[in-house]
């Protein structure tokens, strides 16, 4: 029937296109970084601190480091939040409580970079230049990697929970009866039995966390502070990659090399988010095809 | 035969018990810490907003001194994030509709093809929208685009394209195959159950799909901070510069004015709000079709 | 004083939502030998045996009306600690579950949890009671490899050996040889006739020809209902209820 066949036709080219958009996106990010790769070695790009466009510098240290920085912090505040949540919630949370707490884990997923980034400025920075700061007997002005480290870790925390909370529903009720039947506590069961066959995609769930939170750009554009100089501490300001191209992705003409430089800041951003997060699905999937 | 196998066994069970209950509490105060995160963030924005929170806000666009505090709203926003959001998404489903019947039909599970294909649309998932917006500047520039409506409207539209193929995929791959297979024993062909049948079963799950998508290009900001511009009117062409509600909330905030700042709140309530009702139709509608379903 | 060993159920009766699923059961569970619970799929046996080491509330919403009463004392009673209740019993489920270990943190488990870290007699006991559950030989070389790595019937005498290492006084054996080949199946039968001398036994099961080989006592359970009690020749050769005479010659099943 040939309209059977030009539907199987238009199907399959349209099939082609993410695969063509995957290329096309990491050949031209590529591209475009090359003219500033012919003049300065990768090494020296990546490892140099000088950043000062207008004298042709375009060191990326700082920024990288400060990507570090931010999103180290998140994962540290993220993930026992996350654990012990996605605990609670697979294995003592009553019905009832359930039924609520995924709306809300739903909503705070859903809500947009900028409303996020909003309050932090609100809340979170104050909090950090007049309760932390003063604590560890430092100055902060509160534009600082530690506020956006809080702000990212909630937002990854919806996603952590969600897949840990699936990964240890996932454990078979049998093998927890078993153990019970020895005498163990309910919290034993956990750590002795649910926790080995649970860690490895709750591992994964925390690499995925934290793939998000490699690229999350508004909210923490509008707390950390965009100081291009590497970070002295948690209460000092930082300027991450995404907050780099944020800032000034649109205005980089003028100035020869920035571009480039620009570009490949962007495709190091690609990779690091990409090898994370691609490697943490196929992490999940093999557990899923193994017990399922 | 039995002999004793344990120390002392009343401090024991003590020591067990309170490590239990050590435990428990940690994980009772890391949830509420995560509910309160929630309670927290609206009710601080809400609050901040209630000073600026007027009809005008909505129904006006920026009169001339708006950004020194005097008369206006973000009309031009409201209606600038919804035209960029529908066109884009309409595009995001033009492309990824048509993939995921592709990949879902003639493909078998586990055929190479469908494997690569699933792999690319899970790299692009993981995109970050900064890199989008990045690269939709690069394609501006090659069309010879300016900032506009139709940029921001592609750009938009790829960084949907993952979130839809992948939530209407396994929508569609929930559909039981053995309905499938009743179908094909009838006679039908692909298209024909495809159409007539698997996409009718799927249908509340598609439309939940779409809505996602549409909730993630509403308050996407990275991606249009460069390719859509911004502008204090309501944009009628493709190609003119458009506002949109994140950018509005963005640029009210650090405005040194705190009329202007109260009026980012009240922006942000508008966003949120929105959101709000399209997660709440997302959640009723899979109610009230699961009724109807073949499990 | 408290008798070791004793076991009784008083009035009891569960329910699961409007279904009640064991009606007004009364049973004294003789000590020191094997009981046997016969009856047809789905008539409450496993809840039976659920409800006698607490199991049963824990993961599922049910109600539970009646007494259980171990060495004197009724388990459901506010004042009891489950735990306890459960080290009390062993429980052989059907489907061996081992735990995600070697073979010999398996057995050690139980030892570990209640406070046992001296490693001599950890191993003692670890030996001990695999020789107890017939398994020491096949797996004396090797304690440290995963447990997963045993065959079926090898995985449940290891279940077997866990269980009687936390020093129960109970064994309670939900059809542990249903998962099992003919061989395993009766080595297991054998390990607990064995184990009667010490333990008081408590068996489910769906096959006739074991509960001969095995049960001093037999319970017929129907449809939630305990229908028959008393000593096995007795209730094989002259069932008192017809309903009993029907599923022990076959008619119903």
């Amino acid at each position: 029937m040939p309209r059977e066949k030009l539907t199987r036709l238009a199907g399959a080219v349209f099939s082609f296109f993410p695969l063509f958009l995957t290329a096309a996106i990491f050949f031209v990010l590529l591209l475009k970084a090359f003219p500033l790769l012919i003049f300065k070695s990768l090494p020296a790009l990546i490892f140099s601190s000088a950043w000062q466009p207008v004298k042709g510098q375009f060191g990326l240290w700082p920024f990288i480091l400060g990507t570090l920085w931010v999103t180290i912090t998140a994962f540290i505040l993220a993930v026992p939040v996350s654990v012990l949540t996605s605990l609670y919630i697979s294995e003592y949370a009553p019905e009832g409580f359930k039924k609520i707490f995924q709306p809300i884990l739903d909503l705070l997923a859903g809500l947009p970079s900028v409303i996020y980034g909003m309050w932090g400025v609100l809340l979170i920075i104050p909090f950090v230049s007049k309760y932390l700061a003063p604590v560890f007997k430092t100055y902060s002005s509160g534009y600082s990697i530690l506020a956006a480290g809080i702000v990212l870790a909630v937002m990854i925390l919806p996603t952590i929970i969600n897949v840990s909370v699936e990964v240890l529903n996932s454990v078979p009720l049998d093998l927890k009866e078993a153990a019970l039947s020895l005498g163990a506590t309910r919290f034993e069961v956990w750590r002795y039995v649910v926790l080995k066959k649970a860690s490895p995609g709750i591992v994964a769930a925390c690499v995925l966390g934290l793939s998000r939170a490699f690229g999350e750009t508004i909210a923490v554009l509008m707390v950390v502070g965009n100081v291009p100089e590497i970070p002295r501490s948690p209460f000092s300001p930082a300027y991450p990659l995404p907050a780099l191209l944020a800032n000034n992705y649109g205005e980089m003409m003028s100035i020869p090399g920035y571009e480039s430089a620009l570009n490949l800041a962007a495709f190091l951003l690609l990779l690091i988010v990409l090898s994370f997060s691609l490697l943490a699905r196929w992490y999940l999937t093999k557990i899923s095809r193994r017990s399922g | 035969m039995k002999d004793k196998a344990t120390g002392n066994p009343e401090l024991n069970l003590r020591r067990r018990k309170a490590v239990e209950s050590f435990f428990k509490v940690l994980m009772f105060v890391s949830t509420t810490a995560v509910v309160l995160s929630l309670v927290l963030i609206l009710v601080s924005i809400l609050w901040k907003s209630l000073p600026a929170l007027k009809l005008s806000m909505i129904t006006k666009t920026p009169g001339s001194g708006y950004y020194l505090g005097k008369e206006g709203g973000i009309l031009n926003a409201i209606i600038g994030s919804l035209e960029l959001t529908l066109g884009a998404t309409l595009i995001a489903l033009l492309i990824a509709l048509p993939v995921v019947i592709y990949l879902n039909t003639y493909l078998g599970k586990h055929s190479f093809l469908a494997e690569t294909i699933r792999f690319s649309l899970d790299v692009l998932w993981g995109i970050p929208s900064i890199v989008y917006g990045a690269f939709g500047f690069l394609l501006m520039l090659f069309f010879q685009l300016r900032a506009s409506l139709l940029a921001g409207m592609i750009t938009v539209a790829l960084v949907e394209l993952p979130i839809l193929s992948r939530a209407m995929d396994e929508t569609i791959q929930l559909v039981p195959t053995e309905l499938k297979e009743a179908t094909y024993s009838l006679g039908a062909n692909h298209w024909q159950t495809t159409t007539r049948v698997v996409l009718r079963q799927a249908f509340p799950g598609l439309v939940t799909a779409i809505l996602i998508a549409v909730g993630r290009g509403l308050g996407d900001a990275a991606s249009v901070l460069f390719t859509a511009g911004y502008t204090d009117r309501i944009t009628t062409s493709w190609l003119q510069p458009v506002a949109t509600l994140p950018l509005a909330i963005f640029f009210q905030l650090n405005s040194p004015f705190p009329e202007v700042q109260q009026r980012a709140y009240a922006s942000a309530a508008v966003l949120t709000w929105l959101l709000l009702l399209i997660s709440l139709i997302i959640r009723s509608l899979s109610r009230k079709f699961s009724r109807n379903k073949i499990r | 004083m408290a008798e070791r060993g004793r076991l009784s159920l008083k009035n009891l009766s569960v329910y699961y939502g409007k279904n009640q699923v064991l009606k007004n059961v009364n049973l004294e569970i003789p000590e020191k030998k094997i009981t046997v619970i016969i009856g047809p799929s789905g008539c409450g046996k496993t809840t039976l045996l659920k409800c006698l080491n607490r199991l049963l509330g824990e993961y599922e919403e049910v109600r539970i009306e009646g007494q259980v009463i171990v060495d004197g004392q009724n388990i459901y009673t506010p004042e009891v600690d489950v735990t306890q209740v459960r080290k009390k019993m062993g429980l052989l489920s059907q489907k061996p579950q081992v735990l995600p270990m070697s073979i010999y943190d398996n057995v050690a488990f139980g030892p570990r949890l209640f406070g046992l870290r001296h490693q001599p007699e950890l191993e003692r006991l670890v030996e001990k009671y695999l020789k107890l559950a017939g398994l020491w030989d096949e797996v004396k070389d090797r304690l440290y490899e995963p447990a997963s790595r045993l065959s079926i019937g090898q995985q449940q005498r290891l279940c077997l050996a866990r269980g009687l290492a936390v020093e129960p006084e109970i064994i309670l054996g939900d059809e542990p040889t249903s998962a099992l080949d003919p061989q395993s199946s009766r080595n297991v039968e054998l390990q607990l006739l064995r184990l009667k001398q010490d333990y008081t036994i408590l068996l489910v099961t769906h096959i006739l020809r074991q509960a001969k080989r095995v049960a001093d006592y037999l319970a017929f359970l129907y449809l939630g209902e305990l229908v028959e009690f008393g000593p096995a020749s007795q209730v094989f050769e002259n069932p008192k209820d017809p309903r009993t005479r029907a599923y022990i010659t076959g008619e119903i099943s």
